[in-house]
């Protein structure tokens, strides 16, 4: 402000003293001078600045600053260099002595200020731009060989001897002269830099090398001179060390704790694994609930100011509220959708891996004592099992063909007949063990086995654990898995595999991850065999209770590889539906199921599109709608496909109909059929079918809450079948109905089996049957009439907003006629209009400079001319007074 | 391994001793021998072709042609006497021997019993056996005629025996006489089902124009002996067509009846309208039979304006839950899309087919559903006034729908007054496509009609493939670990069945 104050007073100054100096001047100004443009018509409120002017005193002025411009150039015309003094103080004329001293002071300020390259004593001394000392410490190693031979990067002798010596004259280039010359020149330079660079090059290159070796030796080094240095140098060391040094150098080496996490307490474990778990639900639910909320037609809000340009008006909660903590990270995560992908959501993948990582870091100690005990349990233990140890080594880089030999072993049929029949053997044999000492105990565990106790179990498992070695290799083969299988129970084949997996974990070695997919595939395999053309009740149950006991490491064997499960599995389902495809009516067999049982227990079903379930699915449906239903087993066969179909949606809660389909034929097949009227049902069953019916009463026969699982291979219709058959529908469909009764046309659903329901002759069944027929209609009844139907509504669209554009408004209004134009081309008009008028005055001051210019020649030419009159006068003036003389001596002559 | 190499031999033979008939300037002997195993009713394929090769070489040769010139009784010279001779052999074995094997039960041995007789048929088209007027080829119209006979039994399922006819159907002159022949050939009452099937087998082969390619089999390649008529084929095809409209037939011949009927013969006939009442009685035998019906009433209506009052109660009362499970749902949905194509049905009409579209969708196959879905959207797209059924405002709830499923007449359904909770169940199909199908209710519709036509002849199977080939990385697993063989949550399968 100060300053303002300041600058204000003094342009008031300035104004005064301009108004006088300008007064000073009008005074001057001679009227006579001033002349007056004459105005034809006088127009209102119109600016003129040209009413008069002084037009003498302006071409003066003009004049004057051509003198100064032009004609100082035109002095200089066709003169290429001048000479400028610039010695100090030759152009203020001050004494000599002061001249000599103020040189001098300024010749020493040069040379101090101004490097010079020849100025030896005043700079440190350096060579290749290394200062001496720097090299006199030699710790760039690279620097001492390589300078030996400094000709390496300079041309060879020949060259220049050539162009040296007589000056290349002596080469006979076939161009002479200057060319020749020139183009020797440019040669020469060019050949000498490409021999720098390819010498920079080199010399580059070994010392990396020389860098890389240095590196890797200072590893080395210390284990290698950690002896050597011991032994020779101790009597030498041991004089010289005294105990400060020993102190100092305790306290500095004095291993020092690195900082880590804290152990996590008991609690805070459990509240992780809790939350975990509850983030993981949270996705399931929203891929259960698919697409639909992603672009559904829940719009975000948007004000009334929105113009559909995309912009959207950030809300102010507090959440959105940007903020930096201490550490600078915004509290704001960036979230954004682009085409569908979600960037910068945190990746669940990342969690996964955190959680494998403390799996395995947990389990890696485990695998610590587990093979330290191993050592020692392994030199007592003379098994039969061939641990193959040099398989290890091998087997990892064999993985790739294992694989792929696994992958053909699949595809092709024959050989999985040739396994089953092996696996057979390995059955068979496992029930009559002809080895004497391990038969007594699997005898044992076997008669354990049939009693079902947990704690048994457990004692088994740790009998089992005992006596197994405790590292086992992933089998390079699926014979050698056989092989290892073999004879086995079912709990020494569980602590097998789990074994296995814990030997070979990801994070143990690089290769493991695919191994353990390797191990997999075998895994599902040993399934698809043990369930392939299953004969006997007895060989079906303990199949399955070789696939209960498996189920859990095979669980976390697909843990540790989802990429290669979900490959496996898929491939494995896709097999077996093209052998499927090939016959429709024909039902697969047992594995199938086991197959999609496996499928539930390893996948998430509820998902709205899963890459293996959906296929899954549409196998089931398949199945469902064509298999012919003729024999108990394919009663057996649907009924568990129905339940299975239940379990892959019970928390979905989704709907396939051909499972209502299907019961609701389970349910025609046990009402008796009279030829007058036909009950319609829909294939594969036929009208008039009744293997299900009850012929007799069987109030008293038993009813089992459960299915047997040996169902599956029965063919008979017994009575015993019929009621359990009949039971199981009964229940499933009371399941089913619980599962869809949020579903709006859930009594449509069932229209069907209600019209089914009173035609079965339900009398003739035992009371839990009839207990369970009776619950289920009643609660059809109380579903009918407890149903509210809303009428669908669409969803209200949401008005589009008009479109606005920006408004016309005109600044000024001053009564002119402005073009409507935009600023763009105004700006330009006005631009040629300057340029036109620039170009106007530019041609009338060029004019004027001519004029000036040939006054100033013309000027020159008269005086040049005026001087040489003159000397022309002069001379004969000269010459006049010559022969004046000349006259006179002669006529003193005459007169003598 | 000794015994597949006997008849290798005895063909070899067989061939050997025809070769040395034909060298003997026939020997009866050799002749006899070969017949007399013939009879023996082993090796008849070895045999037949022995024939075959026996045959077209007399033919070839002329070996049986006995000059008859005017005027002048025939010489009988041994020379003639023979020839004689073998002309009688030639026809005995001709019709007793070689078209008495195709009645034999093999298919092997009718296929070639077919294929000798053809040829040897074609060899004396070629090499006449007796000049007949100016014409230096003809057909044997009585050898093609008994041919048919055979064909057309009333006692076995023909048909691999007339697919291997329609290759010799490819050349002009075979498909001309058989054309020529077939009304005389034509049982006037009632025949037995298997002579219609066999019957209706052929006709469907039987095309009314010529061949593109014209090929004689008879004859040589410019020698026209005959013109290709098509107005004879077809007063031959209407005649014919007389005869079978009033056979007794059983449901699958009337099937295939109709079958033939859209697919080959309704375009020729003279007097369409005639079967009207035909059509309208198949239109009563229900399943596949009147969805045939319905199409050639659909065809009557649109060329030959023909007025059926009552066509939409019929093509409503097809939609049955079986009719997903035949092989003619899609005709069903191709015809109901025809037949309601136009906008100026009524809307109740329109929705009680919507409706009932809706109730089968949900116990329909996902393949189906889908179709249905999209069938009821364009449904929709046409017919503006049924977006009732989508957007309700009343407000009102009802405990049931006032759709009657039962009702026979889709006017009196009462459908306009429902709405399609149907679809909104089936937004939870566990098959994510038919669930996407569904949605089209709750979203705004398009303004182009979904294409059908490209769902129709989806299976399974396609579903299948499509989701295997879905590529998505998410790779999702079960994130709880199992217990044995149970879930956490929602175990269902260890709750009913025991595993030991």
């Amino acid at each position: 402000m100060v300053k303002v104050k300041n600058r204000k007073r003094v342009s008031v100054d300035d104004i005064q003293k301009r108004r006088q100096v300008q007064n000073e001047k009008k005074k001057v100004l001679n009227p006579f001078e001033v002349h007056i443009n004459k105005e034809k018509m006088r127009i209102l409120g119109k600016k003129s600045n040209n009413q008069k002017g002084v037009p003498g005193i302006s071409r003066a002025k003009a004049i004057q600053k051509r003198k100064h411009t032009l004609l100082s150039e035109y002095k200089l015309q066709h003169k290429s260099n001048k000479f400028i003094d610039k010695r100090i103080g030759e152009k203020s004329k001050m004494p000599t002595d002061e001249k000599v001293a103020v040189r001098f002071a300024a010749f020493k300020a040069k040379a101090h200020s101004k490097q010079s390259i020849f100025n030896l004593s005043s700079d440190v001394l350096s060579h290749k731009e290394h200062t001496l000392s720097e090299i006199e410490k030699f710790e760039d190693l690279s620097s001492d060989d390589e300078h030996d031979d400094d000709d390496r990067g300079k041309l060879d002798s020949d060259f220049i001897e050539e162009a040296h010596f007589g000056n290349g004259v002596l080469v006979n280039t076939g161009v002479e002269g200057v060319k020749a010359h020139k183009n020797l020149i440019e040669q020469l330079i060019e050949e000498s830099k490409k021999r720098k660079a390819e010498q920079q090059k080199i010399r580059e290159a070994t010392l990396e090398l020389t860098e890389k070796l240095d590196s890797e030796w200072k590893d080395l080094v210390q284990l290698v001179s950690k002896k050597s240095k011991n032994d020779d140098n101790k009597d030498e060391n041991k004089s010289k060390v005294d105990d400060y040094d020993k102190y100092m150098r305790e306290l500095k080496f004095e291993a020092r704790g690195t900082v880590s996490d804290r152990l996590k307490t008991e609690d805070e474990i459990a509240k992780e694994e809790k939350e975990r778990l509850e983030k993981l639900e949270q996705e399931r639910i929203d891929r259960m609930k698919g697409v639909v909320e992603n672009n559904g037609t829940k719009v975000n809000h948007r004000s009334a100011d929105d113009l559909d340009d995309n912009f959207v008006y950030e809300s102010d909660t507090e959440e959105n509220m940007l903020s930096y903590d201490t550490t600078g990270q915004s509290n704001v995560h960036v979230q954004a959708e682009l085409n569908g992908k979600i960037i910068g959501e945190p990746q669940d993948n990342d969690e996964d891996n955190e959680v494998e990582e403390e799996e395995s870091g947990s389990e890696g100690e485990e695998d610590g004592d587990s093979e330290a005990e191993s050592e020692d349990s392994l030199a007592d233990l003379k098994d039969d099992i061939v641990s193959d140890d040099e398989n290890e080594a091998e087997s990892k880089p064999n993985d790739l063909p294992i694989k792929k030999d696994k992958t053909s072993k699949l595809n092709t049929n024959g050989d999985l007949l040739e396994n089953k029949s092996n696996k057979r053997k390995s059955l068979e044999s496992s029930e009559k063990s002809d080895d004497p000492p391990k038969s007594k105990r699997q005898k044992s565990i076997s008669e354990e086995e049939n009693e079902v106790d947990s704690q048994s179990n457990e004692e088994e498992l740790e009998e089992a654990g005992n006596e197994l070695p405790f590292t086992f290799n992933i089998p390079d083969s699926y014979e050698s898995l056989m092989e290892t299988f073999k004879d086995k129970s079912c709990n020494h084949q569980k602590v097998i595999l789990e074994r296995m997996i814990k030997c070979n974990h990801p994070s143990l070695a690089q290769g493991n991850k695919e191994s353990l997919g390797v191990l997999f595939d075998y895994i599902l395999q040993y399934l698809n065999d043990l369930f392939t053309d299953i004969e006997s009740d007895k060989s079906i149950k303990q199949s399955f209770q070789i696939f209960k006991c498996l189920m859990p490491h095979i669980y976390n064997l697909a843990q540790l590889n989802p990429e290669n499960t979900h490959k496996s599995i898929l491939e494995v389902i896709k097999e077996k539906h093209q052998e499927y495809r090939k016959k429709k009516k024909r039902r697969p067999g047992v594995e199938v199921l086991v197959f999609l049982k496996l499928v539930s227990l390893l996948f998430s079903t509820s998902d709205f599109r899963h890459r293996i379930v959906t296929p899954c699915f549409v196998f089931m449906e398949q199945m469902l709608k064509c298999c012919s239903v003729k024999s108990a087993a394919d009663v057996s066969y649907g009924l568990f496909l129905c339940t299975l179909i239940l379990e892959y949606t019970s928390l979905s809660k989704r709907y396939l109909p051909l499972s209502i389909n299907f019961l609701s034929g389970i349910l025609h097949m046990s009402i008796p059929k009279t030829s007058v009227k036909v009950i319609k049902v829909v294939p594969p069953f036929k009208s008039l079918s009744s293997d299900l019916v009850l012929t007799k009463k069987c109030l008293k026969s038993p009813v089992t809450d459960k299915l047997n699982i040996s169902v599956l291979l029965q063919t008979e219709f017994t009575n015993e079948f019929k009621i359990s058959a009949l039971y199981t529908a009964l229940k499933l469909l009371k399941d089913f109905k619980e599962t869809f009764s949020s579903y709006s046309s859930n009594v449509e659903i069932f229209a069907t089996i209600e019209s089914y329901l009173p035609q079965i002759p339900i009398d003739l069944y035992p009371e839990r049957v009839r207990v369970e027929y009776k619950e289920f209609i009643d609660e059809l009844e109380k579903q009918k009439s407890e149903r509210k139907l809303y009428y669908l509504v669409l969803e209200q669209k949401r008005p589009k907003a008009l479109r606005l554009y920006e408004p016309k408004i005109e600044k000024v209004y001053d009564g002119k006629r402005h073009k409507t134009q935009s600023r763009e081309k105004a700006e330009r008009e006005k631009l040629v209009q300057k340029l036109k008028k620039e170009s106007k005055g530019a041609l009338r001051e060029i004019r004027r400079d001519k004029s000036f210019l040939a006054r100033v020649k013309i000027n020159r030419q008269i005086q040049s001319d005026k001087e040489r009159r003159e000397k022309v006068n002069r001379i004969f003036a000269e010459a006049a007074s010559q022969q004046n003389e000349l006259n006179t001596l002669d006529r003193k002559k005459k007169k003598k | 391994m000794a015994h597949p190499e006997k008849p290798v031999k005895i063909s070899k033979i067989l061939r050997a001793k025809a070769q040395e008939f034909l060298e003997s300037h026939g020997n009866p002997d050799i002749l006899n021998q070969i017949i007399k195993h013939f009879d023996s009713g082993v090796d008849t394929v070895s045999c037949l072709l022995a024939l075959e090769m026996i045959f077209t070489n007399l033919l070839r040769d002329r070996r049986m042609f006995i000059e008859i010139i005017p005027l002048k009784p025939v010489e009988n010279t041994p020379e003639n006497q023979h020839k004689r001779w073998l002309k009688e052999t030639y026809e005995g074995c001709y019709s007793m021997k070689i078209l008495g094997c195709l009645e034999n039960d093999s298919p092997r041995i009718k296929l070639q019993g077919l294929s000798t007789a053809m040829n040897i048929l074609a060899c004396e088209g070629r090499y006449p056996l007796e000049a007949k007027g100016t014409l230096e080829n003809y057909v044997p119209l009585g050898k093609l005629k008994a041919i048919l006979i055979k064909m057309l039994s009333n006692k076995q399922n023909n048909t691999n025996l007339i697919n291997k006819y329609t290759e010799y159907l490819l050349y002009d002159d075979i498909l001309f006489f058989t054309w020529k022949v077939l009304p005389s050939l034509t049982a006037k009452s009632n025949p037995n089902e298997i002579y219609i099937m066999n019957y209706l087998v052929l006709l469907e082969k039987l095309q009314i124009y010529p061949n593109t390619e014209t090929k004689y089999m008879c004859g040589g390649e410019n020698v026209s002996f005959f013109t290709f008529e098509e107005n004879i084929t077809k007063r031959c095809l209407n005649k014919i067509w007389h005869c079978i409209m009033y056979w007794i037939h059983t449901p699958e011949t009337l099937r295939q009846l109709l079958i033939v009927l859209l697919e080959k013969v309704l375009v020729h006939l003279e007097k369409p309208l005639l079967l009207t009442d035909f059509l309208m009685d198949s239109l009563d035998v229900g399943g596949p039979v009147s969805l045939l019906a319905l199409q050639g009433i659909f065809t009557m209506i649109q060329v030959h304006n023909l007025d059926y009052p009552n066509i939409f109660a019929k093509l409503y009362s097809m939609f049955e839950p079986e009719i997903f499970h035949t092989k003619y749902k899609a005709r069903l949905f191709y015809l109901s899309d025809l037949f309601l194509s136009s906008t100026h049905l009524p809307e109740n009409l329109v929705a009680a087919f919507a409706k009932r579209l809706a109730r089968l969708a949900l116990l329909a196959p996902s393949e189906d559903t889908i179709i249905i879905c999209n069938f009821i959207g364009n449904l929709i797209l046409r017919h503006p006034g049924l977006k009732c059924l989508l957007h309700n405002e009343s407000g009102v709830t009802a405990s049931t729908d006032p759709y009657i499923m039962e009702e026979r007449d889709p006017l009196k359904s009462n459908a306009i007054n429902s709405s399609l909770w149907e679809l909104h169940t089936l937004q939870n199909h566990v098959q994510p496509a038919v669930a996407n199908a569904a949605k089209f209710i709750t979203l705004p519709l398009p303004s182009v009609e979904w294409d059908i036509s490209s769902l129709l002849e989806n299976t399974g199977d396609d579903i299948f493939d499509k989701e295997v080939k879905k590529f998505s990385k998410l790779i999702v697993l079960q994130f709880e670990q199992p217990k044995g063989l149970s879930l956490n949550r929602g175990e269902k399968v260890s709750m009913y069945w025991e595993f030991d």
